[in-house]
């Protein structure tokens, strides 16, 4: 008795969390708009003469952290590397998080190449408006989490492809930085022209480094999701 | 108004933390973790960190979550086995 009491509290609170937290998220589209001019006007100021982006942010993680960027990109590629040892695999592999559903598989068709289509809007105008390669990265992941929950086992994802994007994206990096210090001097410095602020092309190697640690980041996380929602067909054996 | 709103998030991101550790099942309680990133989803961008928001509303409410339920799945098929 006292415990069906406490799971109706439950779900009340529940749903009252979730009518609250989505009128409160379309207040606030609807009334703050200018996000952009109270995003530290200081820093803009600062970064203005040194990169021409208009995302403070992007300039900070990409330009005057870039060692640091590089560095956790590492420590990702080394996780996820890790996890692939770890997994235990074979050839008939089982997905195990997945809803047979047509109205699932029809809506994942037609919101797949829409949501890789907002990820990489994302990564590209990294250093215009927020988000970035990270942001964008995990977006395209999420469009293949979308495809695996819906097909399951019929989705046939290209391992080679995801392997070759990743080190590619990788090794990119890592040319853009020597790039750097064989014209500029210095290590990820910039050789490129900055352009003009707010353009597409313009910050110089910020949205080539964003390109790359994107793809990195979509490749990667693609990956550690195939390898923790497929298991060895273990159930049904 | 925009005073109202943070504090009611703060309360309501307190209520789902409690009920993410308190719930019977585990899988409730991922469902929960994921209500929380969805909550400072909402605290991240009304305290204009709009980076952090977008990171938080794919990686705190979405995949995190797939990641810990899938790993609760496959433990528990595991344990029946054995």
């Amino acid at each position: 008795m006292n415990l069906k009491k406490t799971i109706k509290l439950k779900t009340l609170l529940s749903a009252l969390l979730v009518s609250f937290l989505t009128l409160t998220l379309l207040g606030v589209i609807t009334h703050v708009t200018d996000v952009h001019l109270t995003l530290g006007d200081q820093l803009l100021d600062l970064n203005r003469d040194k990169t021409q982006s208009a995302n403070a942010v992007t300039s900070v993680v990409t330009y005057f952290r870039g060692l640091d960027t590089l560095g956790e990109v590492t420590i990702l590629f080394l996780s996820i590397f890790g996890i692939g040892i770890g997994i235990n695999r074979s050839d008939q592999m089982h997905t195990i998080l997945h809803y047979d559903n047509p109205l699932l598989k029809i809506g994942a068709k037609v919101l797949f190449p829409v949501i890789i289509l907002f990820g990489a809007y994302i990564i590209l105008h990294g250093h215009l408006s927020p988000g970035g390669g990270f942001q964008g990265g995990v977006v395209i992941a999420s469009a293949f989490l979308l495809m695996f929950l819906a097909e399951g086992d019929a989705y046939d994802l290209d391992h080679r492809i995801m392997t070759l994007f990743e080190s590619l994206s990788g090794a990119g990096f890592v040319l853009v930085g020597l790039l750097g210090a064989a014209l500029g001097g210095l290590f990820l410095s910039n050789p490129l022209p900055l352009g003009t602020l707010g353009r597409l092309f313009s910050g110089g190697i910020l949205p080539v480094i964003y390109l790359f640690v994107g793809l990195k980041v979509a490749s990667e996380i693609t990956l550690l999701i195939e390898y923790f929602i497929r298991t060895r067909d273990a159930r049904d054996a | 108004m925009i005073g109202l709103v943070i504090l009611g998030t703060f309360l309501m991101l307190i209520v789902v933390a409690y009920m993410a550790v308190s719930d019977l099942y585990l899988s409730g309680s991922v469902v929960y973790f994921m209500a929380l990133g969805l909550g400072s989803t909402v605290l991240y961008f009304i305290f204009s960190a709009p980076d952090v928001a977008l990171t938080e509303a794919v990686i705190g409410a979405g995949v995190s979550g797939v990641v810990f339920l899938v790993s609760l799945l496959q433990t528990q098929t595991r344990e029946d086995e054995q």
